[in-house]
């Protein structure tokens, strides 16, 4: 009995050693398929690290409405466009038209997270190149420094013009350093300048790739940030060098292109217009390459006839469309009178696409055809529109469909990534920014502070290549599909007002649909009677998508600050913007 | 089928060569051999232990039993469900033949508990076992499902989807994720079940306080659930054979009522007359409804057409069929599609379209035997469910092989062995994890949009089919968004699916000395899984895919687990000691998976499309990716006194070390102590001697848990995929790869601990006619691994670290009450009530944290979260605006307090705060999806031969959100797609007395963009999960064609439901524990009729 005890303690003490010898390391298991931060030291590190910051750009992972393309807060708020669809779908949008905002916003709260995972990205491409390993260069150092700048300046932006009052956060506080405890108590004006300022000295004007920000990138988006902050003289002083030295990463001096379309086509946007883009990229093993913010904004139901067929998002206002609008002599209507009588745009709201329709026919912008799809003429490639059949509900969302960045029948599936739901995912470049808001900016800051001549060569300028008649929109059957009328200013503008009034709307025109209006208004401290207006107007035509609209001065200029990050980081670090 | 059975046998033979190779004899000195029997003749599966150590055996089919014995003054036990347990000298016999008297108390039988087995009389914790017969009624494919309403605090939400888990929860939630209970197989720690057919299992215990679960360390913290498979008998024997067999066929049923053709149409007139009335519409006209399908008249028109063509709203005078037939073209590559789509004016029943009276078959077929030194059991199986919604089927082929020798009079050897192939297509949602170290084990919960919600969605006027065969859609304008679901459900016939798992275990045990046993044993899981599917080019709907796709893809995962024990039981007089000690390591399951996709292919033949027939190029994509799984390290001791059958102490101790904590933190030390008195052997009762016996429990232990962590959560990381690159050259067709932070690391993260205390009543009366079990149950989680929301300027494509900052409470009661008995005449009863009361609570987040949300499902079509977890409520809370009714006037509108969109037939939400306004801070919470009560009744009546079981199960205080209403009562959710046949009760000026809004084209506040009580409904229900009536034949007749046992049955499942809930069923799983109970057109557990038999030879 106690030999045997003897024994089987032994034994299971043997036992037990052998399941013992699987010590600790046992237990160490390392991640897989991932990387340490120690790892990406490298050249090829860092620059997958800024690769990354780049990514970030059109908001992907977040909302749609994220992007630094703006469609909805640049173009919805603004009066470009509305929502679209119909009234249920994707209804956390409809706020943005009528200024209904609260601070629970599902796209208030995805546009901050999306800038500031871009912010992060930035910084992490700063923190990453300061424990570079020796294959990196000084002048690596230097490139890959400011183009993080730029593209966290960037980032800053988006969040500055869209917020206001943000927290600014740079590579010096991480998750655990204190990165939640820096309050939105100071204006971050000044240290957008400073990044953009530091790209613009450190950047080289010709990249090793077009995507990349170059000096004059800096340099024009730096003069940008100053119109924001009306410092017009140094945006004067700025421009004058873009405009006459200015050229894009690729090495092309900056200059209108001839076409206008070129600019939404995937095949030719990479031009001497494009200061600054989006990068888009179809059938790369991922749509968030290929324009995931853009994907609602095609007609609805078009089934093989037409681009995408979802969702109907987008649709450019009546109010737009007027606009183009021009008189017998081929200049827009500055007076507003385009909202009135005849010179309203003839519309087929309330027609059956079964039912008959015939065009407006009188004098109207070349653009409104590059912008507006409206039935009876070509859209793109596809076929002529057929109006109410390609809207989703035509009494929320009015008779137009989107035209700029939608791709032609011809491109579908290789300029498309065909893998997904829908053949909306396309590699069409988003200019952030593009050599017309160039020159119109610089139009701008000529008349506050320059000289109106200028400015109005500027205008003309980006009226003279609309006014090319080898490219306007030609119907099937050959022939102007509309009855296009352009001219420039001829003659001097009469007074620095009556400047100030064409080249805003010649923003409008030009611009129309590119995410700017909004905050253009906003700079220009308008917002408040111009889309006012605006809502007296559209809401007659579509009282359902605007029923309750009013925009209120001193609130409605910025979004709210997304109330849970208020609730992540307290109210004595974050303070909710006025109104909300 | 036949193909994948061979297959089956195939990938098994080898298998089970090795393992019958070595059924043989060997050598042993003395063994004890007889037949048990009861007053109605032989009792099978009595269990036969020699008092004092681990052997043991049962009796075979004819009641026989042989057993070897060994030491001075051999004591065995003999114990059996429904007899009383005797103690029996052996002396000298070598035979033993025992009459057992009928006790049928639960009490007597000997439990599978920890890494041993205990007399049900000893237990100290809370245990509960569920007898194999009771799994076995409901004809389910997956064990899981069976456990519904079987133990007192065991919440099982479930789906009639053949092939998914359930989320089952033992003693409610304590952890914000991972707290699917572990399942322990013959001694192996697994996650899934769902390969273990039910005709397999010997003996289920769950297992749910600390005192009892604990000694499975740290996975157990959400309970265990023990399954032992069968194992033949050690005896000389010739062999049995056991057949059983299942048919049944299961019935979808009535989907919900909706709008017939000329009802949608009249309603999207009342909707303009509405808006007209709301003053939203500013002309008196009807123009632009449905895109004229309707016309514009006064009243609306049903057209003959819906399309053809670019034509839609024809009649049928515009339309020459045979002229269209010409034009006729659905595949664009020939041109534009012309569809001709005409009405279906009586009206499409889309659920019924969807959806088949869908056949289950089963059998198994079982081989046990043994010879004085060898013990087997082998059976094969298979099981054939098709789901009611079309190309939902389910099959498993399944081989079992159990085998145990004894090598000599000290060592056994055994094996547990099972392969099984499952093929499982067409599965609405996720399946849940195959394996291991998921931590989501939620049950399969449908998606936004999916086939059964569009079902509910998609306009009756249009027909399944178009005017030539081919499908009609939403392609005819006017009805917006939803896919033809048939053409969905019917595009996945070619689809592949299947997994291959081997599970199992080896074992070999070793008698040091008579009273201590050494045990190692290791088991695993291996499975490999294949899928191919092939997405059609849709041209029938408003939204279509217009690529051909194919997608493929394999994964293979193995989990292991190495543990060695020493048991050693001692009894010195009145005393019994029992100690175990054991060391364990494990993995939870490491693996790999690759995949890829193309497009197009030249011909889409599924015979010749593979991804290398696809177009080549960019669009050909590939992922693959591998995990090492989480490894656990654990030593553990158990120490049992037992002093005259009165007083039992028993305590536990485990030390896990987990590789999902940093160094530091590696490891925890759990300990549990439990005691019970046995106040029936007191000489104070033995006066009452109504009380058979009766005996206090109490219960306390921490237990660990690492469930809910990650595998790599200590560690900083970045990333880099196919979503993360950017296009810097512009080439408009390739990326650089960027990499981003993908991970934030906590190397301080520890074990979650939960407190868990216990005090039970085990009792029996009146000659064991009435027993209850009654526990009284409170669980405190403290550190709960919680994964911090970072805020948005930390960067929030990084997931967050888990930390130990929150803690939750959960209390409940047990109580399980039987009471059997003879009515006159033969007619036995035997009632049995369930019943468990819950209450889960989060008892504090981080500091800063107030709550976090969850959207639940994919309700993010709501502008707010419908999901608020947060201190002092249930998890997974509904939270969310209170309507108190719908304003009835403008008047009313005017007096009422502000709100953002209001108007008669509105929704009036309550201002909770009384400030005048409508605003976020009146959201409130709008209930919780967490039944408060679930129990059952379970009644069985046997007469003569027949039997007759019943079960009504119960689960009360839940509430649903029913997100479906979205889709379905809103005029401008989808305009065109809100189908309800609600919408005929709703608002009008003339009919004020409802609850059904405005039926409008309005979209705001007050109408259906806010998360509010409107959704949310009562959850509780009652369902009569079956009724069977069985008829076993007399032995007498059984001699004559040579069958020791020949029952048949029929039974009706889920044969009644009551509830109020106004969805298709009421059992609404989730995701994640953290956002579960939102409907979104789930499958429904709709009702079967099955027929079986079950026989011995």
């Amino acid at each position: 009995m106690k030999y045997s005890l003897v024994k089987g303690t032994v034994a299971t003490a043997m036992l037990m050693s052998v399941t013992f010898a699987c010590n600790d390391k046992f237990l160490d298991v390392p991640a897989t398929g991932q990387l340490s931060s120690t790892q990406l030291t490298s050249k090829a590190g860092v620059e997958g690290v800024l690769i990354a910051a780049y990514a970030q750009l059109n908001g992907r992972g977040y909302t749609q409405t994220a992007s630094s393309y703006n469609w909805m807060r640049g173009s919805i708020s603004g009066g470009d466009a509305n929502k679209g669809s119909n009234s249920g779908d994707f209804s956390a949008i409809t706020p943005y038209e009528t200024y209904q905002v609260l601070a629970t916003s599902s796209e208030a709260g995805g546009k901050w997270n999306a800038m500031y995972e871009g912010i992060s990205r930035a910084n992490a491409t700063l923190r990453t190149l300061a424990t570079a390993g020796s294959d990196v260069t000084a002048d690596d150092k230097k490139r890959i420094s400011g183009e993080a700048r730029f593209l966290r300046a960037h980032y800053y932006f988006e969040l500055k013009r869209a917020f206001n009052m943000v927290p600014y956060v740079d590579e010096t506080v991480d998750y655990g350093t204190g990165i939640d405890k820096v309050a939105n108590n100071v204006d971050i004006w000044p240290k957008i300048e400073a990044d953009f300022q530091y790209a613009y000295d450190n950047l080289p004007a010709t990249q090793s790739a077009v995507g990349r920000a170059n000096k004059w990138a800096a340099a024009s988006y730096l003069a940008k940030t100053y119109m924001y902050e009306a410092k017009y003289s140094q945006a004067k002083t700025l421009f004058d060098l873009i405009i006459a030295s200015g050229t894009t990463a690729g090495g092309t001096k900056y200059a209108l292109v001839a076409n206008y379309t070129d600019i939404f086509n995937a095949a030719t946007e990479t031009n001497s217009e494009s200061v600054f883009a989006i990068q888009a990229a179809a059938n790369t093993g991922s749509s968030d390459n290929a324009n995931p913010d853009l994907v609602l904004n095609f007609p609805y139901n078009t089934g093989s006839n037409g681009p995408a067929g979802c969702c109907g998002f987008f649709a450019p206002s009546f109010e737009l469309g007027n606009s183009f609008r021009t008189t017998a002599a081929g200049l827009p209507l500055l007076d507003g009178s385009y909202n009135t009588g005849a010179n309203q745009l003839k519309t087929d709201q309330g027609i059956a696409s079964s039912a008959a329709f015939t065009p407006d026919a009188g004098p109207v912008d070349p653009r409104l055809d590059w912008s507006v799809g409206r039935r009876g003429l070509p859209y793109l490639d596809w076929q002529n529109h057929p109006g109410l059949d390609w809207i989703r509900d035509q009494s929320f969302a009015g008779p137009y469909s989107p035209k700029k960045f939608v791709f032609y029948k011809s491109q579908d599936k290789t300029l498309t990534d065909g893998s997904s739901w829908t053949d909306g995912y396309s590699a069409i470049n988003y200019q952030i920014i593009r050599y017309a808001d160039v020159l119109l900016m610089a139009a701008e800051a000529e008349i506050e502070v320059g000289s109106l001549e200028t400015a109005r060569t500027y205008i003309n300028q980006v009226r003279t290549r609309a006014a090319n008649p080898t490219y306007w929109v030609k119907a099937y059957a050959g022939g102007n599909a509309a009855n296009y009328v352009i001219n420039t200013y001829s003659t001097a503008f009469a007074s620095k007002d009556a400047a100030r009034t064409a080249v805003r709307f010649e923003r409008k025109l030009e611009l129309s649909g590119e995410g700017h209006r909004f905050f253009d208004l906003v700079r220009w401290g308008v917002a408040a009677t111009t889309l006012n207006n605006f809502l007296a107007y559209e809401s007659l035509k579509l009282p359902v998508a605007y029923a309750g609209g009013k925009f209120t001065s001193g609130k409605d200029e910025y979004m709210p600050i997304p109330q849970q990050q208020i609730d992540y980081q307290g109210t004595s670090v974050l303070k909710q913007n006025p109104g909300y | 089928m036949r193909t994948s059975f061979y297959r089956l046998l195939q990938t098994t033979l080898v298998a089970v060569v090795m393992l019958l190779w070595s059924i043989h004899v060997s050598a042993q000195d003395r063994r004890l051999t007889g037949k048990i029997t009861g007053p109605d003749g032989a009792v099978p599966g009595a269990n036969v232990v020699l008092k004092g150590t681990q052997t043991g055996t049962s009796t075979d089919a004819e009641g026989n039993y042989s057993l070897p014995i060994r030491g001075t003054n051999p004591v065995i036990v003999i114990s059996a469900i429904g007899y009383k347990t005797q103690e029996l000298q052996v002396g000298n016999r070598t035979s033993y033949d025992i009459l057992l008297v009928e006790d049928a108390t639960a009490l007597s039988e000997v439990v599978v508990t920890g890494y041993t087995t205990e007399n049900r009389r000893d237990v100290t914790g809370a245990v509960a076992t569920v007898a194999p017969a009771q799994l076995r009624v409901v004809p389910s494919t997956n064990v899981e499902q069976q456990l519904q309403g079987r133990v007192a605090g065991v919440t099982v939400i479930t789906n009639g989807q053949p092939g998914t888990s359930s989320q089952v929860r033992v003693r409610g939630f304590g952890s914000f994720g991972g707290n699917q209970p572990l399942y322990v197989v013959d001694g192996v720690p697994t996650q899934n079940i769902s390969f273990i057919p039910p005709d397999d299992i010997e003996s289920t215990t769950v297992l749910k306080d600390a005192a009892s679960a604990s000694i499975y360390g740290a996975r157990a913290a959400s309970g265990v659930i023990v399954i032992t498979t069968k194992r033949g008998q050690r005896r000389a024997q010739k062999l049995s054979v056991s057949y059983d067999g299942l048919y049944g066929v299961t019935d979808p049923g009535h989907g919900p009522k909706f709008l017939n053709p000329q009802e949608q149409a009249d309603w999207a007139w009342q909707a303009r007359k509405n808006d007209i009335y709301q003053g939203t519409y500013l002309t008196n006209d009807f123009n632009g409804i449905a895109n004229g399908q309707y016309g514009t008249g006064s009243t609306p028109v049903l057209p003959d057409y819906l399309l053809v063509g670019n034509r839609s709203g024809l009649s049928a005078s515009q339309v020459d069929l045979s002229a269209e037939a010409a034009k006729y073209n659905t595949n664009s590559t020939n041109g534009a599609v012309y569809n001709v789509i005409p009405a279906n004016k009586q009206g499409t029943d889309w659920y019924k379209a969807i959806t088949r009276v869908a056949p289950l078959t089963r059998h198994t077929i079982g081989f046990s035997g043994g010879t004085d030194y060898s013990r087997f059991y082998i059976s094969l199986g298979m099981q054939n469910q098709q789901g009611i919604v079309l190309n939902n089927n389910y099959s498993r082929y399944n081989l079992r092989a159990n085998t145990e020798f004894d090598l000599s009079k000290k060592i056994r050897i055994g094996e547990n062995f099972q392969v099984a192939y499952i093929r499982n297509v067409g599965v609405l949602g996720s399946v849940g994890s195959q394996l291991g170290n998921g931590t989501n084990n939620n049950s399969s919960s449908a998606t936004d949009e999916n086939d059964v919600l569009t079902a509910f969605r998609i306009a009756p006027i249009i027909p399944v089919y178009n005017s030539f065969g081919g499908y009609a859609g939403t392609a005819a304008p006017g009805f917006n968004n939803p896919n033809n679901p048939v053409a969905n459900r019917q595009a996945l016939a070619n689809n592949g699916n299947f997994n291959i798992y081997g599970f199992g275990n080896a074992y070999v045990e070793y008698d040091v000395i008579p009273n201590l046993t050494l045990r190692s044993s290791i088991g695993g899981n291996y499975y490999s899984g294949y899928s191919n599917s092939y997405g059609r080019v849709q041209y029938e709907n408003s939204e279509n895919n217009t690529t051909y796709t194919y997608n493929e893809g394999s994964s293979y995962g193995l989990s292991w687990t190495f543990t060695n024990t020493a048991n050693y039981k001692q009894t010195f007089g009145k005393s019994e000691l029992s100690v175990l000690g054991g060391i364990e390591s494990l993995n939870t399951g490491l693996g790999r998976f690759v995949g890829g996709s193309g497009i197009n292919p030249f011909t889409t033949d599924p015979n010749y499309v593979t991804i290398s027939t696809t177009t080549p190029g960019a669009t050909r994509q590939t992922y693959s990716g591998n995990g090492l799984g989480n490894k656990f390290f654990s030593v553990f001791g158990q120490a049992r006194y037992i002093y005259n059958e009165k007083y039992i102490l028993t305590g536990v101790v485990r030390r896990d070390g987990s590789s999902q904590f940093a160094p530091s933190n590696r490891y925890g030390v759990f300990p549990a102590v439990s005691a019970a008195w046995r106040l029936s052997s007191e000489d104070f009762m033995k006066n009452l001697p109504w009380i058979s016996d009766l005996k206090i429990r109490g219960g306390y232990g921490i237990m660990g848990n690492s469930n809910y962590l990650s595998a790599t959560n200590q560690y900083n990381l970045y990333a880099s995929n196919a979503g993360n690159g950017y296009d810097i050259n512009g080439t408009n067709n390739a990326v650089n790869a960027g990499f981003y932070r993908s991970q934030i690391g906590n190397a301080e993260a520890k074990w979650e601990s939960s407190i868990t205390s216990n005090i039970g009543l085990d009792g029996s009366f009146f000659n064991n006619k009435l027993e209850f079990a009654l526990d009284f149950w409170r669980k405190d989680t403290r550190d709960l691994l919680f994964q911090l929301s970072l805020p948005g300027v930390v960067g929030t494509r990084a997931a967050a670290p888990y930390s130990n900052i929150a803690s939750m409470r959960n209390q409940g009661i047990d109580l399980l009450v039987t009471n059997r008995g003879n009515i006159a005449g033969g007619l036995g009863y035997e009632v049995t009530l369930i019943g468990g009361l819950l209450q889960n609570q989060i008892t504090s987040l981080a500091p800063g944290v107030p709550y976090f949300t969850a959207v639940g499902n994919s309700s993010q079509r709501l502008s707010t979260p419908v999901i608020r977890n947060e201190p002092g409520h249930p998890l997974s809370s509904f939270y969310g605006y209170k309507v108190i009714g719908l304003f009835n006037s403008k008047e009313e509108v005017a007096a009422a307090p502000t709100q953002d969109g209001a108007a008669p037939g509105r929704f009036r939400y309550a201002d909770t705060n009384g400030d005048g306004k409508i605003s976020d801070d009146d959201r409130q919470y709008l209930g919780s999806p967490i039944p408060k009560f679930t129990g059952s009744i379970t009644l069985t009546l046997k007469y003569k031969g027949f039997d007759l079981n019943t079960n009504l199960y119960t689960s009360l205080g839940s509430q649903i959100f029913n997100y479906s209403k979205w889709y379905t009562d809103f005029y401008p959710s989808f305009t065109g797609a809100a189908v309800a046949a609600r919408v005929k009760d709703s608002w009008l000026p003339t009919h004020t007395n409802t609850s059904v809004p405005i039926y409008e084209s309005v979209s705001n506040f007050s109408t259906n963009t806010q998360a509010n009580s409107y959704y949310v409904e009562n959850g509780s229900y009652a369902r009569l999960q079956y009724l069977t009536l069985g008829y076993t034949f007399p032995s007498l007749v059984l001699n004559k064609i040579n069958f020791n046992r020949l029952r048949v049955y029929v039974s009706a499942t889920n044969l009644l439901t009551i509830t109020k809930y106004s969805g298709l069923d009421p059992s609404i799983g989730g995701a994640a524990d953290t956002s579960f109970g939102v409907d979104v057109g789930n499958y429904p557990i709709t009702r079967a009729y099955n027929v079986g038999v079950s026989l011995g030879l």
